[in-house]
């Protein structure tokens, strides 16, 4: 379980971290969300002692965290970077036993991963004689390669095509899978809401909310129906406590305050025109986030 | 893995990418070149070992033997006799190169240019033999007296140097010593500023850095670098002794193996120290390009370290010599320069080994907060003023880098006030005790009061800096 308790910073007049308190659990997916310089960026540098925290504390298994508790630990920076001229498979390699792997099992386990990323002709090519998109395969490598029990991405989803993010998805649920916590930001909130178990949302460098996506959907009261229709539109707008967020041409959503009678809501649904789907549901990770960051 | 571990494989990692890049290569030959021709090329040069007299006009009978026996005293060459019947022809021959010199009679030397004086020696005491011969024999000298006479008398010629037993071969080897000392401090201390740079620009410094300290990447890459440059001196030097062993143009002064060993240690020194500085100040540059500008002062303070020990070299025993030589910066050249000439103490360079570690331990420290307070930081050329007062914020709110919450956090800002003043104490006293130190080696009390007033200044300003 990695913990953030109270974690503050601040750079000069700015307050990158005022006091975030908020964990990220084995085997899990947690999105850490927020609005550009909300300190996403800072939290994690603080991980890894790339930033020295003013106050609070960062824990990985109930322990403050050490050089050698980070030798299990991946990260993937939101500046991405290798050595250009180095050859991709020495340069995993080297990383791997930078983490302490033994030079025999990272060549093993970086030969997988090259394999798995269709890599294996380029192993022995220089880093900048590959494609972008190659360069970043390479780059996710760099933070599997020591199979971590904690896996930290900035950003990993930026600058990537749809192929490239659902194979990125695949290895990110993978590595929950096999029991890894793994915690990363990202401003696309409909990836987050598929993929993660949890979320983080930070604002100005506090966590406005925080903890598993469908208890939070969940525990707020709104409920948002979304009606499609053929012809007429029907009169939902008579119903009380229910008001409009979008209309347009075949299409109503509402938002039903706490004591709205859904029962109501579809029958009036139904009385005009053709109803073409009804959904009932809680509000989505989207709009849970702009209502936490408030704007 | 443990810190040392990881300073290895960082090391090796240098050393593996670097030696293996064609411009180390490039470099390592042409370095290899250049040695062996400076060696071997004089020698060829030198290979003209005849040389040619040519006689005419009514010379003495014995004066072609006297010639030829005085041309055997010439170790690399050997004199040729030839005679002319006619002036005409012998000018003939000297104009056409046939014949270095021309002897008419006893009386003149026609040269084609200016006269040669190695075979001038040897032509004129030639015919001062043999005409003195002639007028003994005149005068009625028996040949045995005369021999007696004319016996040599060997002069010997003795090179006193500035220090008993030490020649001017020592003195060759501490000047030659000096300028590789410079050579590679420059070259390789620039590889590793390049390297921090490098490593910065392509952001991989926030991948490693994730993974291991500041210190030991700083330390894995200073070492490997010094390494990469110690296997370069190394091997030049097998070169030259391998291509003067051959060619015996040059005699290499013999250096003693002490003095050898003396100036591999001070190399370490010496490297280690101008490395760390051009590392911390690589690490506030964003690109490539600011890089030199960044060291500028380094680059500045080494090449007048490299005057003030070279001037070392003529008064080992000057007080201006003793103090370089314990002065950290100057040190590592001055040192090695001193106990060439012999006008050391034995424990005179283990105090200054002493003094430089502890620099160098401290400049670590200090650059491996300048590099972790500016290496993640891209975008124009830092100042390290800032970058100072930014990690000095830090380091007093959070002494562990992870602070403690609430009261535990005040309290240890209160133990770092308390550090602090004994710090302060001891760097005052460490100080004075090397002033004291400085004063007693260079017999000079005005030197020991400047030095000792500079280091408690220095020190404390430090220290305030610190805490503020």
């Amino acid at each position: 379980m990695l913990e953030f308790e109270g974690a503050t910073k601040r750079f000069g007049a700015v307050a990158a971290l005022q006091g975030c308190t908020f964990t990220a659990a084995p085997g899990r997916l947690t999105g850490f969300l927020g609005p550009n310089g909300a300190g996403k960026t800072t939290a994690m540098r603080s991980i890894f002692g790339l930033v020295a925290l003013d106050d609070g504390s960062v824990r990985w298994q109930g322990d403050a965290i050490t050089p050698a508790a980070r030798n299990r630990f991946g990260y993937m920076p939101e500046e991405r970077g290798l050595y250009p001229r180095m050859r991709v498979r020495d340069q995993l390699i080297y990383l791997a036993v930078l983490s302490g792997r033994s030079r025999p099992g990272a060549g093993r386990r970086v030969d997988d991963w090259l394999e798995r990323f269709g890599l294996t002709a380029r192993a022995k090519d220089r880093l900048d004689t590959l494609s972008h998109g190659n360069q970043q395969r390479v780059q996710l490598i760099a933070a599997l390669v020591n199979d971590p029990e904690l896996l930290v991405l900035d950003e990993p989803f930026s600058g990537l095509d749809p192929l490239a993010m659902a194979n990125m998805s695949d290895v990110l649920a993978e590595r929950a899978a096999h029991g890894a916590a793994v915690l990363f930001s990202s401003h696309q909130l409909d990836l987050v809401e598929d993929l993660c178990e949890d979320v983080v949302i930070v604002d100005r460098g506090k966590v406005v909310l925080c903890g598993d996506l469908a208890r939070l959907r969940a525990g707020i009261r709104q409920r948002f129906v979304e009606v499609r229709y053929a012809g007429a539109a029907p009169p939902l707008t008579a119903v009380p406590g229910a008001s409009v967020v979008e209309r347009r041409e075949g299409l109503v959503r509402l938002r039903l305050a706490d004591d709205c009678d859904i029962a109501e809501v579809a029958a009036l649904a139904q009385s005009s025109g053709r109803l073409v789907s009804f959904r009932y549901e809680p509000p989505t990770l989207s709009q849970l986030f702009r209502q936490a960051v408030g704007s | 893995m443990s810190g040392f571990q990881q300073v290895r494989v960082i090391a090796a990692r240098e050393l593996r990418e670097r030696g293996r890049s064609r411009a180390f290569l490039i470099s390592l030959v042409l370095m290899v070149v250049v040695v062996v021709a400076v060696i071997v090329v004089p020698a060829l040069l030198k290979s003209k070992t005849s040389m040619d007299v040519g006689l005419t006009g009514t010379a003495p009978a014995g004066l072609a033997t006297a010639i030829d026996a005085q041309g055997q005293g010439a170790d690399d060459a050997t004199v040729r006799v030839r005679r002319y019947d006619t002036l005409a022809s012998g000018e003939a021959a000297v104009r056409r190169g046939a014949v270095d010199v021309l002897v008419i009679g006893t009386a003149r030397l026609e040269w084609r240019r200016e006269a040669d004086p190695r075979l001038q020696a040897v032509v004129t005491a030639a015919i001062q033999l043999v005409t003195v011969r002639e007028r003994a024999a005149a005068a009625g000298l028996d040949p045995d007296t005369l021999a007696r006479v004319l016996a040599p008398v060997q002069v010997e010629n003795v090179e006193l140097g500035q220090v008993a037993g030490r020649s001017r071969g020592d003195e060759t080897a501490a000047l030659a010593m000096t300028i590789v000392l410079l050579m590679v401090i420059s070259t390789y201390g620039g590889m590793v500023l390049t390297g921090v740079v490098e490593e910065k620009s392509s952001r991989v410094v926030e991948v490693l850095l994730a993974r291991i300290p500041a210190r030991r990447l700083l330390a894995g890459k200073i070492t490997g670098i010094g390494l990469l440059g110690l296997g370069q001196v190394a091997a030049t030097a097998v070169a030259a002794l391998v291509a003067s062993a051959v060619v015996r143009s040059v005699e290499l002064p013999a250096v003693r193996g002490a003095v050898l060993a003396w100036v591999v240690v001070w190399f370490v020194l010496g490297f280690a120290l101008y490395a760390t500085a051009f590392g911390a100040l690589g690490s506030l540059a964003s690109r490539t390009e600011d890089a030199q500008g960044v060291a500028g002062p380094v680059t500045i303070v080494l090449i007048a370290s490299y005057f003030a020990s070279f001037t070392a070299i003529g008064s080992p025993r000057s007080g201006w010599a003793q103090g370089v030589s314990y002065l950290p910066i100057t040190a590592p050249m001055a040192m090695p320069n001193r106990v060439a000439m012999g006008a050391t103490a034995w424990w005179e360079p283990v105090v200054a080994v002493a003094v430089t570690l502890a620099t160098v331990v401290g400049l670590v420290r200090l650059a491996g907060r300048v590099y972790v307070g500016a290496i993640l930081r891209t975008g124009p050329t830092l100042k390290l003023r800032d970058v100072w007062r930014a990690t000095s914020r830090a380091a007093t709110a959070t002494p562990s880098g992870v602070a403690s919450t609430g009261n535990g956090g005040r309290a240890s800002v209160l133990r770092a006030g308390v550090g602090i003043r004994r710090r302060e104490a001891v760097a005052i006293v460490v100080a004075v005790v090397l002033a004291v130190v400085v004063g007693a080696i260079t017999r000079d009390v005005v030197i020991g009061v400047a030095v000792g007033a500079l280091l408690v200044a220095a020190a404390r300003a430090g220290l305030r800096h610190g805490h503020r």
